[in-house]
């Protein structure tokens, strides 16, 4: 009986274009479109040289030293500035057409000019008001005590840092990774519409079909679990497709613990599943309102977790930390990332615990709900 | 007895939608529930099938007390619902199977009374066809392959016609009678009397969750005082000559409007011949001259008031 029914069961849910759309195709499209946008983002962060001019006259011409300074911090290994040597004039020009974020003069002092403030410009007052300490330093020093300049010039090589830098893991911090993280918790949680199928289809108050199946000499609970068994199975082979696209195809990072991100994915199936049978069991609405539900729960979890507004988990982790731990969506992401960053398990395991109680509440409930076998109404 | 229902009162709320119906419905029977929309038809078939609570009463099926998991019961009854309920996603085949199977464990067995039930609602030639291919009517041909493919002793059909053409109506009808000659016993509601005279060996009429009536057709027929309806064309009538006519004996009531004059007569015999003896000795000439014998509408008219369909 068992098999006749999950057989079956498979067949219904494979075949329903519209569950397959929101638990596969969606994720899918979604996780494509991120990719798209995320690496323009990726782009957008990286550095890009600052466009500076410097006033080519009798000064700059003469300070070999600045000369030095301004190849090492637009050539070499981690260039800085783009460098245009041009005349006064130019360099204005350059600047009011907003071609340079400032230019350098000598006169003889080391003179900037910008025309608004910002990031690249304290870059380029940072450098001028170091060059010009380093060499009212190295002026100071050759004329009282020349004796020391070999130690001042050993010196200028050699930095030393009084700081130690402690990772907390062998991997690299990387936030982009957080979006895919709330992406396949949020597919964990459109298998809710498998949940709210199986109780529409067990509830005889809730459709002619499960009423016709509830009149059948089979206990309606073990009608159940067969049909529940079916969409925990076809909702994890969708999760795993979905982490090998992400993994193989756009090449999203998931860290070294394999297992343990297959066993949060199955949690996460069976969590989400869990909560829409719960949600379904509980309202009487007809079964697209439910969906409708289901869905717009999800998209607010997950909108929580930081799918939309990455700093949004931050927000709420600082605010209303409680939250943080009642929305799952946030719990399962942030299991993933705990797999990716850190090398314990700590945070990892209160994660997966509390996802394991949410389930067993939404199982208790579900239960409680369904058990009875007549009803007032049909 | 296949069907025992004693005392039964179930209530929506305020609505009392069951009043202390007993109802007996013996083996071999085709016995047809027959009452208006809300009368309370498939509120006692859901009773029945313990798929709703009742505030009190008792109910046995096959001797036993019927309860949510006498599936000892269960596995010989069969269900026709009044919506349409198969799986949008199995094909025809795939849908008789898979509520086949819920009775029936034996695969090979199971074969061959998923063909059968096809061979007998005429869907050979759409066995691999998904329901949303169907028309109305093979659709709620496969409603009830559904429910009777394997077998039951007892078969409830539950409004199984509404929306259907008459080509489908006719061929769920008589479907219905051969699944009777085959040895099932059949509960079958319906608001549509034509339906319930033409195949119920009995009938229990239904008004606001109460039995008014319960017997063979004519049984029923016999209970109510007119026995035809002559309906005669003519245009040349006149009040006073109808007032005549409401004082001949047999007449229960005459009216005329539209040229047609109808008149109601009451039981006896040669009640047609007192109508036309008096149109020809006032010399009036007619046209057609229809006789009907009583409808279980007129019996329920006359028991309730009101129309059946009202």
């Amino acid at each position: 009986m068992f098999k006749h029914i999950f057989i079956n069961r498979l067949k219904v849910l494979l075949r329903n274009k519209e569950v397959i759309f929101w638990t596969l195709v969606f994720p899918i499209a979604l996780a494509t479109f991120f990719n798209l946008s995320l690496s323009n983002m990726a782009t957008v962060e990286s550095f890009e040289l600052i466009p500076i001019a410097i006033v080519e006259n009798d000064e700059y011409d003469k300070n070999f030293s600045f000369q030095t300074a301004m190849t090492d911090v637009s050539q070499g290994e981690d260039p800085l500035f783009h460098t245009t040597l041009t005349t006064e004039e130019e360099a204005i020009k350059l600047l009011e057409d907003s071609k340079i974020d400032g230019y350098i003069i000598l006169n003889p002092s080391v003179e900037l000019i910008v025309k608004e403030s910002g990031i690249n410009q304290n870059i380029i007052k940072s450098f001028s008001d170091t060059y010009m300490q380093l060499t009212s330093s190295a002026n100071y020093i050759l004329s009282s005590n020349p004796r020391v300049a070999q130690d001042f010039y050993n010196s200028l090589t050699e930095w030393k840092t009084y700081t130690k830098e402690t990772p907390l893991t062998s991997s690299e911090p990387n936030n982009l990774l957080s979006y895919f993280y709330v992406l396949i918790a949020m597919s964990c949680f459109y298998g809710s519409t498998f949940g709210n199928n199986e109780i529409m289809y067990i509830q005889a108050n809730l459709s002619t079909l499960a009423a016709r199946i509830n009149i059948a000499p089979v206990h309606k609970l073990k009608i159940f679990f067969a049909s529940m068994t079916a969409s925990v199975l076809i909702h994890f082979a969708e999760l795993l497709i979905l982490l090998v696209y992400l993994v193989f195809v756009l090449n999203i990072d998931f860290g070294t613990k394999t297992g343990l991100v297959l066993l949060s994915t199955f949690i996460g199936s069976i969590t989400g599943i869990s909560f829409g049978a719960f949600i379904s069991a509980f309202s009487k609405k007809d079964e697209n309102t439910k969906t409708g539900i289901l869905i717009g729960i999800t998209m607010l979890c997950s909108f929580l977790a930081g799918m939309m507004y990455q700093n949004m988990k931050y927000i709420i982790a600082r605010n209303v930390p409680l939250l943080s731990y009642l929305n799952p969506v946030n719990l399962l992401t942030d299991a993933f990332y705990s797999l990716y960053y850190y090398d314990t398990l700590k945070r990892y395991t209160l994660n997966m615990a509390l996802l394991i109680l949410f389930i067993a509440i939404f199982w208790a409930a579900t239960y409680k709900l369904i058990r009875r076998r007549k009803y007032a109404s049909i | 007895m296949i069907i025992k229902v004693s005392n039964l009162v179930k209530n929506y709320g305020d609505l009392r939608a069951l009043d202390h119906l007993s109802l007996e419905i013996k083996e071999g029977e085709i016995s047809g529930l027959l009452g208006p929309n809300g009368s309370g038809k498939s509120t006692a078939i859901n009773c029945i099938l313990s798929l709703l609570e009742y505030d009190s009463g008792e109910i046995e099926v096959f001797g036993k007390p019927m309860s949510p998991d006498a599936y000892s019961i269960k596995k010989d009854i069969g269900i026709v619902m009044q919506n349409v309920a198969v799986f949008q996603e199995l094909t025809v085949y795939e849908n008789i199977d898979y509520f086949c199977g819920l009775y029936v464990g034996d695969k090979n067995r199971r074969k061959n009374l998923v063909m059968e039930a096809i061979d007998f609602v005429g869907l050979e030639d759409f066995t691999k066809f998904y329901p949303k291919k169907l028309s109305g009517g093979l659709l709620r041909r496969l409603n009830i392959a559904c429910g009777i493919a394997h077998k039951p002793r007892l078969i409830i059909l539950d409004e199984p016609t509404v929306a259907v053409d008459p080509q489908s109506r006719n061929r769920i009808l008589e479907g219905i009678v051969e699944l009777n000659r085959q040895g099932a016993t059949i509960v079958y509601t319906s608001h549509y009397m034509e339906e319930v005279e033409r195949i119920c060996t009995r009938i229990t009429i239904l008004d606001k969750g109460k039995p008014i009536a319960t017997g063979t057709k004519e049984e029923l027929k016999d209970m109510i005082s007119i026995s035809e309806k002559i309906t005669v064309e003519t245009s040349a009538i006149t009040p006073e000559q109808l007032a005549k006519i409401n004082t001949l004996e047999c007449i229960a009531s005459a009216q005329y409007k539209d040229d047609l004059l109808v008149v109601i007569s009451e039981k006896g015999k040669n009640n047609i011949t007192e109508v036309l003896n008096f149109l020809h000795s006032e010399e009036i000439a007619y046209d057609k001259v229809i006789t009907e014998l009583p409808t279980l509408n007129d019996v329920f008219i006359e028991l309730t008031g009101k129309e059946l369909r009202d």
